[in-house]
């Protein structure tokens, strides 16, 4: 009887031990499949990541692609349905409209408010409304960008010309720098049709014009506000632009600029890496950051997520794979990830801490806390981001190419009004 | 005298020409090579510094920190299987429509080549799925082979015609079946042809990117996707991008050279026959 007595006692006691360390790790055993951009922030995340398998139990299988592999590789998975994806990176801007219409995203709401610890609102309010759609919560935001000004600080020294904070400092600026003779041009910026789009966005907000009215999708593409941005970032690129903007997009504009042939820049934030790292470029002690030049309307860039981490509708494993994202958008990680790894995050708190900015070059940090009027889209938000991108391309390619662009934008818009119509 | 000197310009003017063709051919390959020894930051210099910023990070990248090997042998797996699999199919396929004229089903298997392969990508995604090969060698080899077979058996069949009707006769005259003439009196004729046919075939198999990208996970990932690693967003790695594409064109190098000949042949002997 006694010896039965002790068994018991010791079966319970293995039992309770076992269930503490099942509370311990409620996961554990349990396998989520994420799916990923070839990124920054992936590089950051990845070796880190044993540390929450060690916490939570959750095996983590992890992929990456490149940026428009993975939308092709996401996108016949979801079509094909139950997809063994739990979580992926997406893109709110390029893909989160169509995803969204086609319910490929989790609505995280229920999760990010009934998790107090989590704070959801410490996220810039520009970052929440940029993955919110039709009030569902399709991701939570990564990586945040803004378009700012890069210029050659001993170029500008030289000349005696201030760094300009207005666009017709801007334009002056890239006239006086201006010396193709020499082979050596004022400005540079995106010139490729579908590619620029993003980085002409912030002209026409600072001279008050946008892409359509957002209440009543009315395309607003021949407005004189908008008009005033795409000659000015035209004119910029056809008067001061260096051969061959056509064909340039970021890849080739950081290309001139490291060669040392141009002196101002504008474009994201994100690309301050390829100028600034002394591993990577040849003017980093000389590049400076400036917050995005003024119209009429003030500085207005753009504020936008450029990637967000989300959990697919049909995962099977929903609880772990918001455990994941939890984890990695934490206010911890987040301050390591920004802090140590330099990654533009969005959440407030971090951008405060000064723990936050260590890794950042200050100017760029200045010109990024600077860039505080801004929009949280960088192309119109409607699920066919790339017809609409190609029309609006193709009348800054005509005026840069000296053609009556004002009759083409006419034309756009209408076309343009269109898809609009497709959507209302 | 003047017959020489005649000789002598014909050669010149000759040896300008293949010079000419050869540097168009080849700069942009050399070009490769060369930046692939180059740091980032010399990289994008202007005028080249041609002796400075050499170095083998990049190749320290492509097999340490990307472990190529896992990708090239992946690669070598999934293009030497839909390929060996393509030849068991499609020789006795080819040879049948050679010997029996069977004109309708080479025109069927000729339309399955001429739809863009993204058609099939999505049936094949799906049908994978349910029987679950998806992250399998299997799927990449079953998705090659739709690009491969079709290119053998067309590639095969005016060769196998070629090949005199009395030989497959006297073969079957002295007792042999019609299976065991094909293993031992046509297919030793068309070796050139089979190699040909092999080498195309692997080659389109280890340059695909759009099966291999669905349908492969990190365990098969194959080369042409593995590249795709060292461009993320918002930067570029261009050193290791070239070092990258360097090793993978090098097996397909080796193997066109080691086998040139044969391709010669087998595409003369297709072309003057077909």
């Amino acid at each position: 009887m006694k010896k039965l007595c002790l068994l018991i006692v010791l079966v319970l006691l293995l039992a309770s031990m076992t269930a503490a360390i099942a509370q311990d790790k409620p996961f554990a055993g349990q396998t989520i499949r994420v799916v990923l951009a070839n990124h920054a922030w992936t590089d950051a995340v990845a070796p880190i990541l044993s540390r929450f398998e060690e916490e939570t139990g959750i095996k983590v299988e992890w992929e990456s692609y490149g940026e428009e592999q993975l939308n092709q590789k996401l996108t016949t998975e979801f079509i094909a349905g139950k997809a063994g994806i739990d979580v992926f990176m997406t893109r709110p801007l390029q893909e989160g409209a169509n995803m969204e219409m086609n319910g490929w995203y989790q609505d995280l709401k229920d999760y990010v408010s009934k998790d107090a610890e989590y704070d959801f609102e410490d996220f810039t309010e520009a970052s929440r409304s940029a993955v919110t759609f039709n009030g569902t919560i399709t991701a939570i935001p990564l990586v945040t960008e803004q378009e700012i000004l890069y210029y050659r600080k001993d170029i500008l020294e030289e000349k005696g010309i201030a760094v300009p904070t207005t666009m017709e400092e801007l334009y002056a600026a890239a006239e006086a720098l201006n010396d193709p003779d020499n082979d050596f041009y004022g400005f540079v910026a995106r010139g490729q049709r579908s590619p620029l789009v993003t980085q002409l966005s912030a002209y026409i907000y600072s001279y008050g014009g946008d892409w359509f009215d957002r209440d009543t999708y009315t395309a607003t593409l021949n407005t004189p506000e908008t008009l005033a941005g795409i000659e000015m970032y035209s004119n910029l690129l056809r008067n001061f632009g260096p051969p061959g903007v056509l064909n340039m997009h970021w890849a080739q504009c950081i290309g001139i600029f490291n060669e040392k042939k141009v002196a101002l820049y504008t474009d994201a934030s994100s690309l301050y890496p390829n100028l600034l790292d002394p591993t990577k470029s040849d003017v980093a002690d000389v590049t400076g950051c400036a917050v995005f030049p003024a119209g009429p309307e003030g500085s207005v860039s753009y504020d936008i997520t450029a990637w967000g981490l989300a959990m697919y509708g049909e995962s099977e494993n929903k609880d772990a794979a918001w455990e994941f994202i939890r984890w990695a958008t934490s206010r911890e990680n987040s301050l390591y990830i920004q802090g140590e790894k330099a990654q533009q995050l969005a959440r407030t708190s971090v951008w405060a801490d000064p723990e936050g900015i260590k890794s950042f070059p200050a100017d760029w940090a200045a010109a990024v806390a600077g860039t505080i009027n801004a929009k949280s889209y960088d192309r119109p938000l409607i699920t066919a981001v790339t017809e609409a991108r190609d029309i609006i391309g193709g009348v800054v390619v005509t005026a840069i190419e000296g053609g009556d662009f004002e009759a083409v934008a006419d034309e756009a818009n209408a076309q343009f009004q269109s898809l609009l119509d497709l959507e209302k | 005298m003047t017959q020489k000197i005649r000789k002598w310009v014909g050669n010149a003017v000759y040896f300008a020409i293949v010079f000419l063709l050869l540097m168009l051919f080849l700069s942009p390959f050399l070009w490769m090579v060369y930046c692939s020894f180059k740091t980032p930051i010399e990289l994008s210099k202007l005028p080249v510094n041609w002796l400075k910023g050499l170095t083998l990070d990049n190749y320290n990248k492509v097999f340490v920190q990307q472990n190529f090997f896992k990708f090239i042998k992946n690669s070598l797996i999934v293009a030497g299987g839909s390929t060996i699999f393509g030849l068991i199919l499609g020789l006795p396929a080819a040879f049948a429509i050679a010997r029996h004229s069977m004109k309708k089903a080479s025109m069927l298997i000729l339309v399955s080549r001429m739809m863009p392969g993204i058609t099939f990508l999505l049936p094949l995604y799906i049908m994978f799925r349910q029987i679950g090969i998806v992250d399998t060698y299997l799927s990449l080899i079953l998705s090659h082979m739709l690009t491969g077979l079709p290119f053998i058996i067309w590639l095969m069949t005016p060769f196998f015609e070629s090949i005199p009707k009395d030989l497959v006769e006297a073969a079957i005259v002295d007792g042999a079946g019609s299976m065991t003439a094909f293993l031992r009196v046509v297919l030793p004729l068309s070796v050139p042809g089979i190699v040909t046919a092999s080498i195309l075939s692997f080659t389109f198999s280890w340059n695909n990117f759009m099966f291999s990208i669905v349908l492969a996970t990190n365990k098969t990932r194959t080369v042409p996707v593995a590249i795709y690693n060292f461009i993320s967003y918002a930067s570029i790695d261009w050193g290791g991008l070239m070092a990258a594409a360097t090793v993978i064109t090098i097996p397909i190098l080796i193997l066109a050279i080691t086998t040139q000949r044969y391709v010669i042949r087998g595409m003369t002997a297709g072309a003057v026959k077909g």
